[in-house]
């Protein structure tokens, strides 16, 4: 077992690292005074993972889309009931979700633990599918997916992401399509699952006023003789991504009040690792608040112009494979909106960021990132989301830190780059 | 440790509430201008929340502010509308990091500055709120009114409600009208302003790593308000003769139906079959566990999500769910089914037990959070229950099966809303 303690000073945090001989990682992270305690068991598994070579078998293995939620789903279930009533019996709320790159089963309580830590270890390492089982779960997750197909900032997002990508597996719905999830069966979900949810694929996060020792402890015990890693890696299968953009503008309609527009460009630079992954991150998110931030001259010009309303939000998302940033918002004219932002980003381009900008909302970041450590559900999902792109989250305040202005000028050139931009739109029909 | 001290005046029924905690890295400061929720008024509570935070004359716009809040290691300023039964408040917010993790030690007394100015020095002269700001924000709002149909899920379990309550003051939206918001200019909004400073209960709260004595004499140097003759807002009614259920549809071009079934509880927060009713809620449809979940998404496969919740201050319970259209009838029956069977004590001893500690749970996980103690404590206020956390739990426990079925035999259907797809061939 390897063992370890990982401080910031900064944030006046720890975190109690521990590697287990099959493979699996934990890290705990004690909260003093918290009444809620937070646990994570999280594979690094999600929608992307789709097309893989499992060691020993020489086949490319090809599976429906939405297969990780559809699993997530099913790992519910159990032999001698559901797994929601034994949390339940216990007060605590269990939950799960499932992303591009992850799939995470949590818990939080406050009361009785270890013994939630029991259940979350050992619901997750027992899968009980039938076909039975199978097919009814198809109604439900045909409801979650009709739920989003109303839902106007969902589809802005994924258009947009469509319009992004020729061929990287994030374009695809994370819960896949209706057409798609009646093609799941027990046979895919169980090879899924013995591919994907082994020790060294699999990590567990702690944190609140809870006992390291006594935490780790409650896991190890817990590990089923079978849950083992096996020899050699699992390869994904990612095809080639070219660095032009699929399609420049989509459109859709939906009964929304107004026109949503998310404007995205894409990332080229990818399968950069560790701490270079991490600062393209933390340079991304800066320039999106220095140009587009309610602070911005951008901002207020389209705001004083009546285009944009307070829902006018930006991010950056990334995974080693690719990444992107988002700006969306609501407009009467998203059109012009693009057109005022293209001209902006041409200006910039020209003249350059400016270091007072830059230095005034650097420390925004800081106060903020800061800030976010009271969350105990923060500290947990945000760690693992990094952990699993090969980033340890301590880093990042590090990393803001010493970021300086020359490698944010650097990356603006690199990542604003019109051609490598989408606008997708939702427009109300009727 | 958590430690709510005890309440202050800073002025004549201006209420300061001082929660120190040592466990949070910032520190949340939060004033509540609680108003009758009234259609005369709404509107405009509503409209001062777009515009307060929009500018002061110190800093005379919305950018121009956010830049002082970013030099301020990123503080976060809201201001917001909220309707609690039939009130309406105002509420201003703003988070700082604590001084003890950034380079600045009087972060917390330049915040305070700020939110003075905002209240005091708001954009506006003799001629009212600076037009300018004015105009842009009245259209702001009016798109944010009309952008309430985009949320169909919250949409769905409102317009329930609204039809529900339709002859009462709970029926009016929390953002307001358009019809409203056309009557308003920036002068009379800036009277209206002037006029809810001087006669409102307020409430002024702040929780974070903070000594209690130092905070009392910071706010009450660094906050001034002017005080005239205080409003008193009257408490809503709850009961309402039911003759017939209301069965209301709306039309959209959506993909997925959604129901909601709205009853009237009859229990108001003060009577002692309150927590029944919470309860009698909480096992009908307040998680994974509950009845709803069980028999409507779990057996029958009809939906994703299914809940039920109470409104403490209207005594009003919402069913919701998204369905496809044409399990609209069979949903519903199954609904009303599954209420009357709670009602007949079709329930066992675990369903009470697991409900208790769901419940329990989660009103001890609200002290981890700033923003949601503060407005748990501010509920309080708003009921005069000032109940400690170990008080609220013991109640509960103290719940019967009996108890539990008395509550719900007072539960009445009032409404079934549908919103629906739009009729083929149009």
């Amino acid at each position: 077992m390897i063992q370890k303690e990982i401080y910031s000073d900064i944030l006046r945090e720890k975190i109690n690292y521990r590697k287990l001989e099959n493979g699996l990682e934990i890290f705990v992270l004690p909260k003093k005074d918290y009444t809620k305690k937070f646990a994570i068991f999280g594979t690094r598994y999600g929608s992307i993972d789709n097309k893989f070579i499992v060691p020993g078998e020489g086949d490319v293995t090809e599976v429906p889309e939405g297969i990780a939620h559809f699993l997530e789903h099913k790992l519910f279930e159990s032999e001698e009931g559901g797994v929601f009533d034994r949390f339940s019996k216990l007060g605590s709320n269990v939950n799960a979700y499932t992303n591009f790159n992850s799939t995470c089963y949590l818990f939080s309580c406050t009361d009785n633990f270890y013994e939630n830590l029991e259940i979350l270890i050992d619901f997750v390492q027992s899968p009980y599918l039938t076909d039975e089982n199978v097919e009814k779960e198809k109604g439900i997750i045909e409801q979650e997916i009709r739920m989003y197909e109303d839902d106007p900032n969902w589809r802005v997002f994924f258009n947009g992401l469509r319009g992004l990508y020729s061929n990287h597996p994030v374009k695809i719905d994370i819960a896949g399509t209706i057409e798609s999830i009646y093609k799941i069966n027990k046979e895919q979900l169980y090879k899924c699952y013995n591919t994907f949810y082994v020790p060294n694929n699999m990590v567990v996060f702690v944190v609140g006023d809870v006992d390291i020792d006594e935490t780790c402890n409650t896991i190890e015990k817990n590990l089923k003789s079978t849950f083992k890693s096996f020899e050699g890696q699992v390869e994904r299968i990612l095809p080639h991504e070219p660095d032009e953009v699929k399609q420049k503008k989509l459109e859709e309609k939906l009964s929304v009040s107004m026109p949503l527009f998310n404007i995205v460009f894409k990332n080229i630079d990818n399968f950069l690792e560790g701490r270079d992954l991490l600062r393209k991150d933390i340079q991304s998110k800066i320039i999106l608040h220095i140009i587009f931030g309610n602070s911005s001259k951008l901002y207020q010009k389209l705001y004083n112009d009546g285009l944009i309303n307070e829902n006018f939000e930006t991010e950056y998302t990334f995974d080693i494979s690719y990444g992107h940033s988002i700006i969306g918002g609501e407009s009467k004219d998203p059109d012009r909106v693009y057109e005022i932002i293209c001209e902006e980003i041409k200006n910039i381009r020209n003249k350059g960021l400016n270091q007072e900008d830059f230095e005034r909302i650097k420390r925004k970041s800081i106060g903020q990132h800061i800030s976010s450590y009271n969350s105990v559900e923060f500290i947990a999902n945000t760690f693992i989301s990094y952990y699993f792109k090969g980033i340890n989250l301590f880093d990042y305040i590090t990393e803001l830190n010493n970021l300086d202005f020359e490698s944010v000028s650097r990356r603006f050139n690199e990542h604003f780059d019109l051609s490598k931009s989408v606008l997708s739109l939702i427009k109300p029909n009727k | 440790m958590l430690k709510v001290l005890e309440r202050t005046d800073l002025g004549k029924a201006i209420r300061l509430h001082v929660v120190k905690s040592n466990k949070f890295k910032t520190n949340l400061i939060g004033i509540y201008i609680q108003r009758p929720l009234i259609r005369k008024e709404a509107t405009k509570n509503s409209m001062l929340s777009m515009l307060l935070n929009k500018g002061t004359k110190k800093y005379p716009s919305f950018f121009q502010l956010n830049r002082r809040l970013e030099d301020l290691y990123g503080g976060i300023l809201v201001s917001d509308v909220a309707k609690k039964g039939e009130k309406h408040i105002l509420k201003l917010k703003m988070q700082l990091p604590n001084s003890k993790y950034i380079n600045n030690k009087d972060i917390l007394k330049e915040g305070l500055a700020i939110l003075n100015d905002i209240i005091n020095n708001p954009l506006a002269d003799n001629e009212g709120f600076k037009k300018e700001s004015f105009l842009q924000e009245k259209e702001n709002l009016k798109e944010k009114i009309e952008g309430r149909i985009n949320d169909k899920m919250r949409f769905a379990v409102d317009r329930c409600a609204e039809i529900m309550c339709e002859d009462e003051n709970y029926s009016i939206y929390e953002y307001g009208s358009i019809n409203e918001l056309d009557e308003i200019d920036e002068k009379s909004l800036y009277e209206y302003y002037n006029y809810i400073l001087t006669s409102s209960p307020i409430d002024v709260f702040v929780v974070g790593d903070i000594e209690e004595d130092e905070v009392r004499e910071l706010f009450s140097e660094s906050l001034e308000f002017d005080r005239g003759d205080i409003i008193t807002i009257p408490r809503e009614t709850i009961s309402k003769e039911i003759h017939k259920v209301k069965e209301v549809q709306d039309r959209f071009n959506i993909n997925q139906g959604k129901l909601t079934l709205g009853y009237r509880t009859n229990i108001p927060y003060e009577s002692e079959l309150y927590e029944s009713s919470i309860l009698f809620s909480n096992i009908l449809g307040g998680g994974p566990n509950s009845k709803l979940f069980k028999n409507v998404r779990e057996k029958e496969s009809l939906c994703y999500y299914i809940f039920s919740k109470i409104d403490k201050f209207k005594s009003i319970m919402l069913v919701s769910s998204g369905i496809e259209f044409n399990k609209y009838e069979k949903t519903k029956e199954l609904i009303i089914k599954e209420v009357d069977s709670l009602k007949n004590g079709n329930f066992d001893e675990e369903d009470i037990e697991i409900a208790k500690k769901s419940i329990i749970t989660s009103i001890k996980s609200l002290t981890d959070t700033p923003n949601i103690l503060m407005d748990f404590l501010y509920s309080q206020s708003l009921s005069n229950s000032f109940d400690s956390i170990e008080n609220i739990i013991s109640k509960i426990r103290a719940v019967s099966k009996e108890s539990i079925i008395e509550a719900g035999k007072k539960f009445q259907l009032d409404t079934i809303y549908f919103l629906n797809k739009e009729e083929e061939g149009r």
